[in-house]
C-alpha cells in the first residue's frame, strides 16, 4: 500500500486569483449600476459589448495558442468591465468592442497573457481609443438627456449631490463618487488591495493642485481620477508590490495627473499618468525591496 | 500583556484552532508497538553506525548505533527484545534497526546523574550527548551540538519553544500541561550547564491552559519566565521565536549564540531532564494522531514505530489517503505505512485522498512578500528560479529562505513556491560543494 505524496504546504488560503478577480467585478458593480441608472440602457450595452469582448478575445487566443483555458478566473472580465465604465455613455458599441479585444489582444496576451503585461490592458486599450477615435471618445452626454452637453466636463462645476450621486456629464462609472468609494470599501474590507495607493494618489493629485493655486478638492473629484485611484492604478500586475514602493507610485500617479491636466493637451491626465507610472513599476520594485532578516539594509546590493 | 511579533506569517485554519480542536483536550495515552524499525539518520549529520547484529536481544534503552562525524547521534533500542534486522541504506531509504518487541518492558541499566538543581554541571553535556538527543521540533540538529558554546560566546538566555504554531500538532501542549515540571528540569539543567540565570518559556497564546500549567510549576523555579507570544505561523521558527522574545536578529548565517541565546524545544527540555535526572536516552515522543482518522489521539510513541501500526490503532485510512509526518505547513508525506516515527516527529495528520490545485500564472499580488517571515520577495526568486537564473535567486536571498511555506500558502494563484525554493537551495549547495 503506497500514501498519496505531495509536497507541503497541504493547506491553502481560500483566496484564489477568481476570489480576487471577483472581488473586484462585485466592487465595480454599484458604479455600474449608478452609471445605467443615469445614462440608461445605451450604458448597459456599453458594458456589456466591452466586457463581452475582452473574455471572448481571451478565449479565442487561449484556443488559438493552445494555452490552458482560463477566462473562468474572471481577469478578463475585469478589464472589459473597467475599461466599459471609462467610456462615454455614448460611445460606438464598436468602439466598446475594438478597445476591449485591443486590451486583451495586444496588451495582456502579446506580453505573456495574466501577469506578464506591463500596463494596466484597460487604461491602456482607453488610451488607443482616446488617440484613434476622440470623436467617439468624447461626446458626454448630461444624464437624462441626448444632447451633447460638453467635450470637457472637467472644465464645469457642478453641485455636491450631482457629484456624488453622478448625475453630470461623463463616462459611465467614473461619475458617481459615493459608488466609486462603496467599491473601495468592500475592497479594502476583503483586504483585495490596500489603502496605500488609492489614498496616495489622492492626495498627490490634491497637493500638487494646491500648489498651482487651484482648489485640492475639486480636481480630485471631477473626471476620472477617483475611479482610477481605486480600480485602475491598483492593478496588482501593473502596482508596485505592498510596501513603501506603493506610496511612491501613488503619489506619482496623482501629481502626474494633475501637471497633464494644466500643461498638457488632453483635458484628462489620469489615463496617461497611470500609464507613465506603470512602465516605472519595476524600477520602484528594485530600488525599494524589503530588508532581509539579519542583514543590513544595503549590504546585498553594495 | 505585550505579545512580541516578528515579520509577516499567517493564521493557516484560521486563528483559533489551527485544526488543534479534536485533540487539544487529550490526555497522552501510552501506545505499545508489536515490532519497530528504527532508523539511523533521524538527526542531521550523518547516520549512526549499528553496532548489534541480528539476533541479538536488546533492552530499552541499550545503544544500537554509535554517532557518525561531528554532528552525529547515539541511538537507542526503543523497546526491549531481538533485534531482527540490521538494514543497510538502499535506494534513497535509510539504514535502519528492526526488532521485534517482547513485551517485557526490560531496560537497560542507567545512570542518573541526579536533580538538575545539584548534579555536577560538567557532566550535563555529555550526559545529553549519550542520551542520543537531536532537536524534537523536527530539524534534528543534535542537542549536545548546539548546547556547546563556542569560546569567548556566552548564552545569556535560554527559550524553550512552546509555541506550537504548526497546524493540528498538540503534543508539545499536551506535554505542558500533563508534565511542566519535566519541561522545566530540563531548561533548568541547561541553564545551570551554560550559567545562566535567564530561561524564557515562550508559548502562544491560544494555549492558555498549557501558560497556566507552566506558569504554576514555574513559582520558585529561579530566573525561569514564562512568556505569552502571538498566535501567528511560523511563530515557532527558531529566528522568529529568537525575534519575538529578545527582539534581536540572527544575523546572516551566524547561529542563536551570537545573539547570546540556546533556543530548545520544549519536547527536546523534557528529554534533556530525562537524560540529566533518569540517565534515560530518548526512546520515545508524544505523537499526535489527527485529521482523517476515526479516533484522533495524542499517543507516547516508542521511537522507529511504523506510521501504519499508529493508524491501525486510531481506526485506519482511507484508500488514496495522504498522511503526513507534521503539520499541515512543513509535514513531510509519508510514502507508505512502513515510514517510521523519529525523534522528530511531532504528529500524523492524515488527509483525505485529492490532488493540490495546478498552479495558475503569478498576478504580482505581492502578497506572499507580505506573509514572508524573513523579508524576501518569493514570486521575483521564484520568476529567477523558472529562468534558471540562480545566482540572481541567491542575490535575492533564497539561501536566507526557512521553507516555512508561508508564500505557498498564501499565493491566490496556487504556485508552489516552498518547494521551489527547497530544490533551488539543493542545487545552490550542490555547486558549492563542488568548488
Amino acid at each position: 500500500m503506497k500514501f498519496f505524496v505531495s509536497n507541503p504546504p497541504h493547506v491553502l488560503s481560500p483566496v484564489t486569483t477568481r476570489r480576487l478577480m471577483l472581488n473586484v467585478v462585485l466592487a465595480l458593480v454599484p458604479c455600474a449600476a449608478m452609471g445605467v441608472y443615469n445614462f440608461g440602457l445605451p450604458a448597459l450595452w456599453v458594458l456589456l459589448v466591452s466586457s463581452a469582448s475582452a473574455m471572448l478575445a481571451e478565449l479565442l487566443w487561449q484556443l488559438c495558442a493552445r494555452k490552458p483555458i482560463r477566462v473562468d478566473d474572471l481577469s478578463a472580465m475585469v478589464t472589459g468591465l473597467l475599461l466599459g465604465l471609462t467610456l462615454p455613455p455614448s460611445a460606438p458599441l464598436w468602439v466598446a468592442g475594438v478597445g476591449g479585444a485591443f486590451g486583451i489582444l495586444v496588451v495582456k496576451q502579446f506580453f505573456g497573457g495574466l501577469g506578464g503585461n506591463f500596463m494596466n490592458p484597460a487604461l491602456a486599450a482607453r488610451a488607443m481609443l482616446l488617440v484613434s477615435w476622440p470623436a467617439a471618445m468624447s461626446g458626454y452626454v448630461a444624464p437624462g438627456t441626448d444632447a451633447v452637453s460638453s467635450a470637457t466636463p472637467l472644465a464645469q462645476s457642478f453641485n455636491w449631490p450631482d457629484l456624488f450621486l453622478g448625475k453630470i456629464p461623463g463616462s459611465i462609472g467614473e461619475v458617481s463618487k459615493l459608488m466609486i468609494l462603496a467599491g473601495l470599501i468592500w475592497l479594502l474590507a476583503t483586504s483585495t488591495i490596500s489603502i496605500r495607493i488609492p489614498l496616495s494618489m489622492v492626495a498627490g493629485a490634491a497637493l500638487t493642485n494646491w500648489v498651482l493655486g487651484g482648489n485640492p478638492l475639486g480636481e480630485v473629484l471631477s473626471g476620472g481620477l477617483l475611479f482610477a485611484a481605486v480600480f485602475m492604478a491598483t492593478d496588482y500586475v501593473t502596482s508596485p508590490r505592498p510596501g513603501p514602493g506603493q506610496w511612491l507610485y501613488g503619489l506619482g500617479c496623482g501629481v502626474l495627473t494633475i501637471l497633464m491636466r494644466h500643461f498638457g493637451s488632453y483635458p484628462e491626465g489620469v489615463t496617461f499618468a497611470i500609464l507613465t507610472m506603470n512602465v516605472l513599476v519595476p524600477l520602484i520594485d528594485r530600488a525599494i525591496r524589503p530588508r532581509i532578516y539579519g542583514h543590513e539594509r544595503r549590504e546585498r546590493h553594495a | 500583556m505585550l505579545k512580541s511579533r516578528f515579520w509577516g506569517g499567517v493564521h493557516p485554519l484560521g486563528k483559533d484552532s489551527s485544526g488543534k480542536g479534536p485533540t487539544r483536550e487529550l490526555a497522552v495515552e501510552q501506545f505499545v508497538p508489536k515490532s519497530v524499525r528504527i532508523p539511523m539518520n533521524m538527526h542531521l549529520g550523518a547516520p549512526s553506525t549499528p553496532c548489534v547484529g541480528a539476533g541479538e536481544r536488546v533492552k530499552i534503552g541499550q545503544l544500537i548505533a554509535e554517532a557518525v562525524g561531528p554532528l552525529g547521534v547515539q541511538v537507542h533500542a526503543s523497546v526491549s527484545g531481538v533485534v531482527t534486522e540490521v538494514r543497510p541504506a538502499k535506494d534513497g531509504t535509510p539504514a535502519s534497526v528492526a526488532i521485534e518487541n517482547d513485551f517485557k518492558d526490560e531496560w537497560a541499566e542507567l545512570s542518573p546523574l541526579g536533580s538538575v538543581e545539584t548534579c555536577d554541571t560538567e557532566a550535563i553535556l555529555p550526559a545529553i550527548q549519550a542520551a542520543g538527543l537531536c532537536g524534537m521540533g523536527g530539524a534534528g540538529f543534535p542537542t549536545h551540538v548546539k548546547m556547546c558554546i563556542p569560546c569567548g560566546d556566552k548564552c545569556e538566555t535560554v527559550i524553550l519553544n512552546g509555541a506550537e504554531c504548526e497546524t493540528h500538532l498538540t503534543s508539545d501542549h499536551r506535554l505542558m500541561i500533563e508534565q511542566p515540571e519535566r519541561v522545566l528540569n530540563g531548561l533548568r539543567a541547561a541553564m545551570r550547564a551554560f550559567g545562566t540565570d535567564r530561561g524564557v518559556v515562550a508559548i502562544e497564546d491560544n494555549k492558555p491552559d498549557a501558560i497556566e500549567a507552566m506558569r504554576k510549576a514555574a513559582t520558585g523555579k529561579p530566573g525561569v519566565t514564562v512568556m505569552m507570544l502571538a498566535t501567528r505561523y511560523p511563530q515557532g521558527g527558531e529566528k522568529q521565536l529568537i525575534q519575538a522574545v529578545t527582539g534581536r536578529e540572527v544575523p546572516a548565517g551566524k547561529l542563536p549564540i551570537d545573539v547570546g541565546v540556546v533556543a530548545l524545544n520544549v519536547a527536546t527540555a523534557a528529554a534533556v531532564s530525562d537524560a540529566v535526572e533518569l540517565g534515560k536516552p530518548l526512546v520515545d515522543r508524544i505523537v499526535t494522531v489527527t485529521g482523517r482518522v476515526r479516533r484522533p489521539a495524542n499517543l507516547r510513541v516508542p521511537i522507529g514505530t511504523s506510521v501504519g501500526e499508529i493508524l491501525e490503532f486510531c481506526g485506519g485510512v482511507e484508500k488514496g489517503a495522504k498522511v503526513v509526518l507534521g503539520g499541515a505547513m512543513m509535514g513531510i508525506c509519508a510514502s507508505g505505512p512502513d515510514a517510521p516515527v523519529t525523534k522528530g516527529s511531532g504528529g500524523i495528520v492524515v488527509y483525505g485522498p485529492g490532488e493540490m490545485p495546478e498552479p495558475t500564472p503569478c498576478i504580482r499580488c505581492g502578497r506572499c512578500a507580505q506573509v514572508c517571515p524573513i523579508g524576501l520577495v518569493p514570486y521575483e526568486m521564484e520568476g529567477y528560479i523558472l529562468s534558471k537564473q540562480l545566482d540572481a535567486a541567491e542575490e535575492i536571498g533564497v539561501m536566507d529562505c526557512i521553507l516555512c511555506g508561508c508564500c505557498s500558502y498564501i499565493c491566490p494563484a496556487r504556485r508552489r513556491l516552498a518547494p521551489g525554493f527547497r530544490d533551488a537551495r539543493g542545487q545552490i549547495q550542490e555547486e558549492r560543494r563542488k568548488k
